[in-house]
């Protein structure tokens, strides 16, 4: 039962294109588990397409059909190689969402007591921060937060913080009037985030003396 | 009921050709001869088209669709930024996809304009990206999982076209711009409150307001 769903403007974005594409990819995860949002977006894209139908046409070059005629038999590009993908011991009953596909995953690396981070990197947008975390159980993430819109699709376990508790297929969608201190639940927690605008860390000017 | 004579008998059906007593509108689609000449056709014909190209390669059938999608494309494009050489490019590559992609497109699922507003916009994110660096490469593109469409979802892809028409058509001017805006302009709310010189909050509250409209009409709510 997922309780926790993305925005109405986030959907739309989503829908219009024009989401950034670390976000994107969080909630395309978000969308294979979620029949809900599914069938939101269905709707959006009709939306867009009785938009599309009913714009005023505008002219072509002419000359396009035929240049594009004479591409039809083009081979169509090759996929790129699957990117390199540490194996990062998952629990056994857990499978990454298929919108990982594309993108390359680092292995573990340590921040904080009980929680790791994989760099996930997408070849076709290098820039964006996205990440997966692994929390142990009952440990806490720093509290932190966001110079942007941060989503948070849960994957496996799950946690909890002030706006309420997150299971597997929910998805937490802040921003940055949003300071927040997650927590994992008892059996811990593996989310795929992505941020935009990075962390902000609100303890990081006191510990450098600031 | 139908009462046909075959051969000096009286049958209720043809039997020696069942279809000429079937009703008119299950008589087989007739491509028209000059595609690129025929009046613009409905989104049923829309989406026997596209079963055409996909199933048979038939070009008829292809010119067909670029008559009628090309051109609102390319206008979709303009909307969203792109110059007109930029725009007739990228116009280009989507009728391509639509040439290519012909086989995945499921009239239960979507209607054609939908199938070819997703291309379209997919298009414009790969636009934007080339934009940024040249060499990276293309986003991969997500198989859907296929559940099989029932009888039911048929209906309602059909259905949904006509009911999203009329409740967009509901909307007051301000609204339809506005939602028209959030799937058209590169960066919606800020580009719309400029646009209509509006502070973005109201921006916001509009379009979530006209998002419900639009939900509720769907879902037959007054």
């Amino acid at each position: 039962m997922i309780r926790h769903h993305p925005s109405a403007g986030t959907l739309l974005a989503h829908a219009a294109g024009t989401l950034a594409p670390g976000h994107a990819l969080v909630l395309a995860a978000h969308l294979q588990s979620c029949a809900h949002c599914r069938a939101e977006q269905a709707r959006l894209e009709a939306t867009g397409g009785v938009l599309l139908d009913d714009l005023a046409p505008e002219p072509l070059a002419a000359g396009a059909f035929a240049a594009v005629l004479a591409r039809l038999d083009e081979p169509a590009t090759p996929p790129p190689a699957p990117p390199r993908q540490a194996d990062l011991h998952l629990p056994p009953a857990l499978r990454l969402p298929s919108a990982l596909r594309g993108a390359s995953i680092g292995r573990w690396l340590w921040i904080g007591p009980g929680v790791r981070y994989s760099t996930v990197r997408l070849p076709w947008a290098p820039e964006e921060n996205v990440m997966l975390l692994r929390v142990a159980g009952g440990r806490r993430v720093l509290r932190h937060s966001h110079g942007g819109v941060e989503l948070t699709q849960v994957l496996w376990g799950g946690f909890y913080d002030h706006t309420g508790h997150y299971g597997p297929g929910d998805i937490g969608e802040t921003d940055e009037s949003v300071e927040h201190q997650p927590v994992a639940g008892p059996e811990g927690c593996l989310c795929l985030a992505a941020l935009a605008g990075g962390l902000r860390l609100p303890w990081l000017p006191r510990l450098l003396g600031g | 009921m139908i009462h046909n004579v075959v051969n000096g008998v009286y049958s209720h059906v043809n039997v020696l050709d069942p279809t000429l007593s079937r009703p008119a509108r299950a008589r087989p689609h007739v491509l028209p001869v000059t595609a690129l000449d025929a009046p613009s056709p409905d989104a049923a014909a829309l989406a026997v088209l596209i079963g055409h190209v996909a199933n048979l390669r038939d070009r008829t059938a292809y010119a067909a669709l670029f008559k009628y999608f090309a051109p609102r494309v390319k206008a979709y494009l303009r909307r969203a930024g792109l110059e007109g050489a930029e725009a007739e490019e990228v116009t280009q590559d989507v009728m391509l996809a639509l040439w290519r992609k012909a086989e995945h497109f499921n009239p239960a699922r979507a209607a054609a304009a939908t199938w070819v507003f997703a291309i379209a916009r997919n298009a414009r994110i790969d636009h934007a990206r080339r934009r940024r660096g040249a060499s990276l490469p293309a986003m991969p593109e997500l198989e859907e999982p296929d559940h099989s469409p029932s009888a039911e979802t048929q209906t309602l892809t059909a259905e949904r076209e006509a009911q999203l028409r009329a409740a967009l058509r509901a909307l007051s001017p301000e609204q339809q711009q506005i939602v028209q805006l959030s799937f058209f302009s590169e960066t919606p709310h800020t580009a719309i409150a400029s646009t209509l010189n509006l502070p973005l909050g109201t921006v916001k509250s509009r379009i979530r307001l006209g998002l419900a409209r639009l939900r509720a009409a769907l879902e037959g709510e007054p």
